[in-house]
């Protein structure tokens, strides 16, 4: 903050700490990416790197998992509660406890703080999601939970090194209750690694520019933030808008579980109230606060300009609510394994509603969140236990001027995908199929993306299948006369004796059992009927949709050959559709 | 236009050649020790005319016979320019049955966060004329599904009868076992010659399989337009008497045969910014400046890179993108992937001969579309009628009429004022002078953003450097350039207008060598290691020798690329082949010591080989020495002290300012100043202060 008092921030100066700030970030995550261990955390990138300044306001966050964005203030909040007095050069503090400002347990958050002068001036920080914590089911995922005590290894903030020495007897019970030991302290060590990367760049900031400018332009870095987000938001037509949305169900009931939310703007503010949500579940897709905050925050953000900095002072302008021991607020002892899927619910809600408030800036509903496919057992092979965590993404809902993106990581990550011939290379399992699946998609004007597939086959014995999906019966809505994406199916063994199975399973698999996956597209923007016909036939021709989903959706006749638009026969099959329309 | 220049004395005549958008640079090296400078118009259409051509005219200048021409060096644009443009060959793709969409899919990453206006590029190769064949080979390389050869065949005719004229191979862990993959295309050669096929693990035989795809469909997309280039060129070359190999710059900045980049132009897309980057740090080490900004800017596009401690900032991975390109450490997505060795160069479309336009709100916009030669600038009077940076910057009295390009383009002031004035003036409602200085700003700003990319963007502070300018007109926006981004010291080397050209003069030919072998370190067979080091070494020396090195000129350089079990990424530690049995503990102490020294930690955990590598070193005797360039003839046409009115900027307007040759510049001199060479000119604002140094360049304080 300026004041006439302290001489005014020089433009290129602020330019080049912001940069410096994100490049920072950015190589901490390239530095995880180089030192992990597990395929989730080093080809999918299952994790965020971020800088906090000494409040634990976050001042730069990786292109990483943006769902991680807003739970880790909340964390800090937790960890300065009970170290603010306790806090010294060379401490670790790591913690995965939801009730706790964490999110779920497979997720280890890592702080160090940094010190410059003696004085804490910020933490490096590292949210990884390991590929296992112990618990009922291998990957710690398990949708069918009850209790959270099933989950998994639950640790409060507790220091990892203190002063520089290592906690040995928390390593042990890590060690102890975690089925893959080596890649669990493998990660953590990558984390740590990350984290002093991330304390050396920022302290040499601090020795640059000296600890009162930089003091400075990080704060004017917060508020540059705040600034930008409340002009935006003053040009949104003031009121109160309300979405609602699904979740298929808990894993153990099919009853539908609603996210319902209401957006007030305000001169420059949103308030945000989730009351109305289901209340919490039986199975352990119940989301802490910490992380619905993070799923608001963010699709706040999507509809931002993209200059806004990735940084709290977005958050001051956002005011969330949930109610207390709803789906979006849980007590004691939910689970909530299974959370992400409800994030990327109230992501859909959160943008179906803001497409109300600006309707060109939304996507249609995207395929629904990431799929989780978790296979684990023991590989008599290597004699080894093994772990699996894939995830599969995904496709996004058409958009005001043009078609949605197919084959791309929802909007709520930024993760990637396990190269096959990886996967291939360190599990006994074979990748079948991996590629588009045709006619998934919504139809519109602008089509959502079509949907992916992936086919497994289990090589090893015997193995533990953990699967979350939703979006079978609840799918994907299109917007503005869009229609909806196919949505999301789970087959198995598609070669024989073939069985559908439902949005989540926790079952065995055995030698040569095949799981499918047909992944939804994403739904569709405005009326299929105005569909340009040059893009219907370039997309039969390509076979991202067939000539009958031509003919029944947009009202496109191709010629037999398939590779030509017959215009008389079409004009005339719109026209009868759009009278029936009527 | 030709200077010549003495230099230390070498074996035979050498020629160095840079094709730019707009000219092709041409630098000889002959065997008395003299450099021979031309600068001619590229032809886009054809740009080995201009090659050809220029090379008759550079050695009839020197009076040097054709067969005494010891070897040519390139560095070329034709791969870039094919994907900047989309003109490649009409490409298909033969993948392994299931995994049509591997190369669309790709990593499924996005460049931003919270982007929901993001365009994913579409692919090079579209899903139709992806096809898929039944075949399946496991993890181990055994094979589950043989070739079903029948497919194949089939595939191809159908492609081909679709337009397709080149074709990528890639199946699902050929990089284990390549058989079905050298089979399909032994099966295509027989049955279907016309087609141009690249094998995957030709290119890169390593694992995963989008990498391994978008490497492979780069390839087979420019593979049929360079092969077409340098088949003219080097018919064209023969045919003016010249008997020298020709050697092409690689993206890494080495040398390697033309056939080579015939058959593998994936590895040369970036190849001549490289040789500038090689030239410049070269330099830098001569004149005591470890820390540069590169900065190239030609007719078309202007790049930067960054030379930090001398070290040349490279990468493995690179994603060509239109707009901004820059190669990322991080972020996949957004560009078409190669992952091959690169110097890491950011490009924008911003040169001399970018046009400038006003929208329809309003906004003055220059580039990306370039005039290049033909028509060129307004003021060439050759046909372009658009203004360009070039006609604002004779507008402003920066260049020369009569001095640019030596004298041999004489430029005509009045047509660049004319399309000024026509195109712009009354959509700004601005007087030609301002308009011409708006052109100027504008393609400054844009240019900006390459350094940025470089420096800011990645945390490093731009002023903590030297700017080295060259390209035919680096010189002329440099200091402002550098004024913008804080920079306080400008380095203009000698020969700035064909500095590219000369930096391949400094370069060796480089050739590396890579075998898999993914096992514990503790586990590994001596002797077997020292056999495929043994192998590699073979390799290496017999590819060199057919490049025409002697033994004494060829040095190897063996590593060994060791990870803690279950990483993914690897650290190349150096060793010297053979190995002995105390080996394994030295080993692991290197690794671990590196590793410490770049992660700041060290595991206890068992440590892993993923791959042996030997590269192969051609050391060129004759190498440029830049210590021993002395000017001899540099006299631009309007020569001797004399004045002009030049605008700097909307405060000061005009001003008197003295323009002097380069060659009379023996001592310090206050701005503002023009200083003409026969290649460019350097611009020197009011308040700096440029002088020689004792290497030939001059230095300007900014």
């Amino acid at each position: 903050m300026t004041t006439a008092a302290t001489p005014a921030l020089d433009p290129i100066t602020f330019a080049v700490v912001k940069s410096a700030l994100d490049t920072i970030v950015d190589d901490m995550a390239f530095t995880v990416m180089r030192t992990a261990r597990s395929p989730i955390v080093r080809d999918v990138l299952d994790y965020s790197t971020t800088l906090c300044d000494a409040d634990g306001q976050i001042v730069a966050q990786a292109k990483t998992v943006a769902l991680h964005l807003g739970a880790v203030p909340d964390a800090i909040e937790e960890v300065l509660r009970l170290y603010r007095d306790d806090m010294n050069p060379g401490d670790v503090v790591i913690m995965n406890d939801p009730y706790a400002g964490g999110m779920h347990l497979p997720d280890i958050f890592m702080f160090m703080p940094i010190f410059f002068k003696d004085r804490l001036q910020g933490f490096s920080v590292v949210v990884a999601h390991h590929c296992d914590m112990g618990g009922r089911v291998p990957g710690s995922n398990a949708s069918d939970s009850t209790e959270i005590y099933q989950e998994g290894l639950r640790i409060p903030p507790l220091k990892l090194f203190d002063r520089g020495r290592k906690n040995t007897t928390l390593f042990q019970l890590i060690e102890k209750n975690v089925r893959v030991p080596d890649l669990v302290v493998g990660d953590l060590e990558a984390q740590l690694a990350t984290c002093r990367i991330g304390e050396r760049e920022f302290v040499r900031l601090f020795e640059k520019y000296g600890e009162a400018d930089m003091k400075r332009y990080v704060a004017a870095l917060l508020d540059y933030a705040e600034t930008v987000t409340r002009q935006a938001i003053r040009e949104w037509p003031k009121g109160t808008y309300r979405f609602t949305d699904h979740i298929d169900g808990d894993g153990f009931s099919d009853k539908p579980i609603p996210i319902q939310v209401a957006i007030t703007v305000g001169d420059g503010e949103l308030t945000v109230d989730y009351a109305g949500s289901s209340p919490q579940v039986r199975g352990a897709i119940n989301s802490t606060f910490s992380f619905c905050k993070s799923a608001t925050y963010l699709s706040v953000r999507c509809v931002l300009g993209r200059q806004v900095p990735n940084n709290s002072g977005v958050f001051r302008c956002i005011k969330v609510s949930a109610p207390k021991g709803s789906v979006l607020n849980p007590e004691l002892p939910a689970p909530v394994a299974a959370r992400a899927l409800t994030g990327y619910r109230v992501v859909d809600a959160m943008l179906g509603c803001l497409g109300q408030i600006v309707p060109t800036r939304v996507v249609a509903a995207c395929e629904g969140g990431n799929t989780v496919v978790c296979i684990g057992g023991w590989d008599k092979q290597t004699r080894e236990p093994f772990i699996l965590v894939d995830m599969i993404n995904g496709a996004w809902g058409g958009r005001a001027t043009k078609d949605g993106i197919e084959g791309v990581t929802n909007p709520s990550q930024n993760m990637s995908n396990m190269p096959v011939e990886t996967l291939e290379a360190r599990y006994p399992v074979r990748i079948e199929e991996y590629g588009y699946l045709p006619d998934t998609c919504g139809a519109g004007e602008h089509r959502g993306g079509v949907g992916l597939v992936r086919q497994y086959r289990l090589l090893a014995e015997e193995a533990t299948l953990q699967l979350r999906s939703d979006r079978h019966t609840h799918k994907p809505y299109g917007i503005q006369g869009g229609g909806p994406a196919s949505g999301n199916r789970n087959i198995l063994n598609p070669d024989r004796n073939t069985r559908e199975l439902p949005a989540k399973v926790t079952m065995t698999m055995n030698r040569g059992d095949v799981i499918r996956h047909e992944q939804s597209g994403g739904g569709g923007y405005g009326d299929p009927l105005r569909r340009d016909l040059a893009l219907v036939a370039r997309d039969v021709a390509n076979g991202k949709i067939s000539p009958a989903y031509a003919r029944e959706r947009h009202g496109v006749v191709m010629d037999p050959s398939g590779a030509k638009v017959d215009h008389g026969a079409t004009e005339k099959l719109r026209a009868s559709m759009r009278q029936a329309a009527e | 236009m030709a200077a010549a220049m003495k230099i230390e004395t070498g074996r035979g005549a050498r020629i160095g050649v840079d094709i730019g958008g707009t000219f092709t640079d041409l630098v000889l090296l002959d065997a008395g020790g003299q450099v021979h400078v031309l600068k001619i118009s590229s032809t886009p259409a054809k740009p080995e005319e201009a090659v050809v051509e220029g090379v008759r005219r550079i050695l009839a200048k020197a009076g040097i016979a054709p067969d005494a021409v010891d070897e040519v060096l390139h560095g070329t644009t034709v791969g870039s320019n094919t994907l900047l443009e989309r003109k490649g060959a009409a490409t298909g793709l033969l993948t392994t049955k299931g995994f049509r969409d591997v190369l669309e899919i790709g990593r499924v990453r996005t460049p931003e966060l919270f982007d929901l206006a993001w365009d994913k590029p579409d692919p090079l190769v579209e899903r139709r004329h992806r096809l898929e064949i039944r075949e399946r080979i496991a993890a181990d390389g055994s094979i589950i599904t043989p070739l079903e050869e029948g497919d194949v065949v089939a595939a191809g005719r159908n492609l081909l009868d679709q337009g397709i004229t080149s074709l990528a191979l890639c199946f699902l862990n050929s990089y284990r076992n390549p058989a079905h993959e050298q089979r399909a295309a032994a099966l295509l050669a027989r049955d279907l010659p016309q087609l141009a096929v690249t094998t995957s693990t030709d290119v890169l035989p390593e694992a995963k399989e989008y990498e391994r795809t978008s490497t492979a469909v780069v390839n087979a997309y420019v593979v049929p337009v360079m092969r077409t280039y340098l088949q003219r060129l080097v018919e064209g070359l023969a045919k003016i008497g010249l008997k020298a190999p020709l050697l092409v710059v690689n993206s890494n900045g080495g040398l390697a045969t033309g056939a080579t980049a015939q058959a593998k132009p994936v590895f040369f897309i970036s190849s001549g910014p490289a040789a500038g980057v090689v030239g410049a740090a070269s330099l830098g080490s001569v004149a005591k400046e470890p820390d540069l900004v590169v900065f190239d800017m030609g007719g078309t596009t202007a790049k930067a890179s960054l030379v930090q401690g001398g070290r040349i900032s490279r990468t493995n991975e690179y994603e060509f993108r239109a707009g901004i390109s820059t190669p990322s450490r991080f972020i996949k997505a957004g560009g078409f992937m190669m992952k091959v060795p690169s110097v890491d160069v950011a490009e924008v479309g911003s040169g001399a001969g970018s046009m400038a336009h006003v929208d329809e709100g309003g906004l003055l916009h220059v580039g990306p579309v370039s005039a290049g030669a033909d028509p060129g600038p307004a003021c060439y009077g050759i046909g372009g009628d658009q203004p360009t940076v070039t006609d604002a910057n004779v507008v402003l009295g920066y260049l020369d009429p009569v001095a640019l390009a030596g004298g041999t383009l004489k430029l005509k002031p009045e047509l660049a004022r004319q399309a000024i004035e026509r195109v712009l003036c009354g959509k700004l409602k601005l007087s030609v002078e301002d308009a011409a200085y708006g052109i100027r700003e504008v393609v400054n700003a844009n240019m900006a953003r390459a350094i940025r990319a470089v420096t800011v963007e990645r945390g490093v502070d731009p002023r903590d450097f030297t700017l080295i300018a060259f390209g035919g007109s680096g010189p002329v926006h440099a200091c402002d350039l550098a004024r913008t981004l804080g920079i306080r010291r400008v380095l203009f080397p000698n020969l700035p207008g064909v500095f590219t050209a000369l930096g391949m003069l400094a370069s060796d030919v480089e050739r590396p060598f890579v075998r898999a072998y993914p096992r514990l370190l503790a586990e590994i067979d001596i002797a077997e290691v020292n056999a495929i080091y043994a192998a590699l070494r073979d390799e290496a020396q017999a590819a060199l020798k057919a490049e025409g090195f002697a033994d004494r000129e060829i040095r190897f350089q063996a590593e060994i690329d060791l990870r803690y079990k279950g990483q993914d990424s690897e650290l190349s530690i150096a060793v010297e082949p053979p190995l002995k049995g105390d080996v394994l503990a030295k080993l692991r102490d290197a690794f671990v010591a590196e590793y410490r020294s770049i992660y700041q930690y060290a595991s206890e955990g068992a440590v892993e080989v993923a791959a042996l590598r030997l590269t192969g070193l051609g050391v060129r005797p004759s190498k440029v020495d830049f210590r021993a360039i002395r000017i001899v003839g540099d006299t631009p046409p309007s020569a001797g002290e004399h004045r002009r009115k030049v605008y700097f900027n909307r405060e000061t307007g005009w001003v008197d300012t003295p323009v002097v040759a380069r060659s009379a510049l023996k001592q310090a001199a206050a701005g503002p100043l023009v200083i003409e060479s026969v290649d460019t000119t350097i611009v020197v604002p009011p308040g700096a202060t440029a002088a020689p140094d004792a290497t030939g360049n001059i230095v300007v304080s900014l």
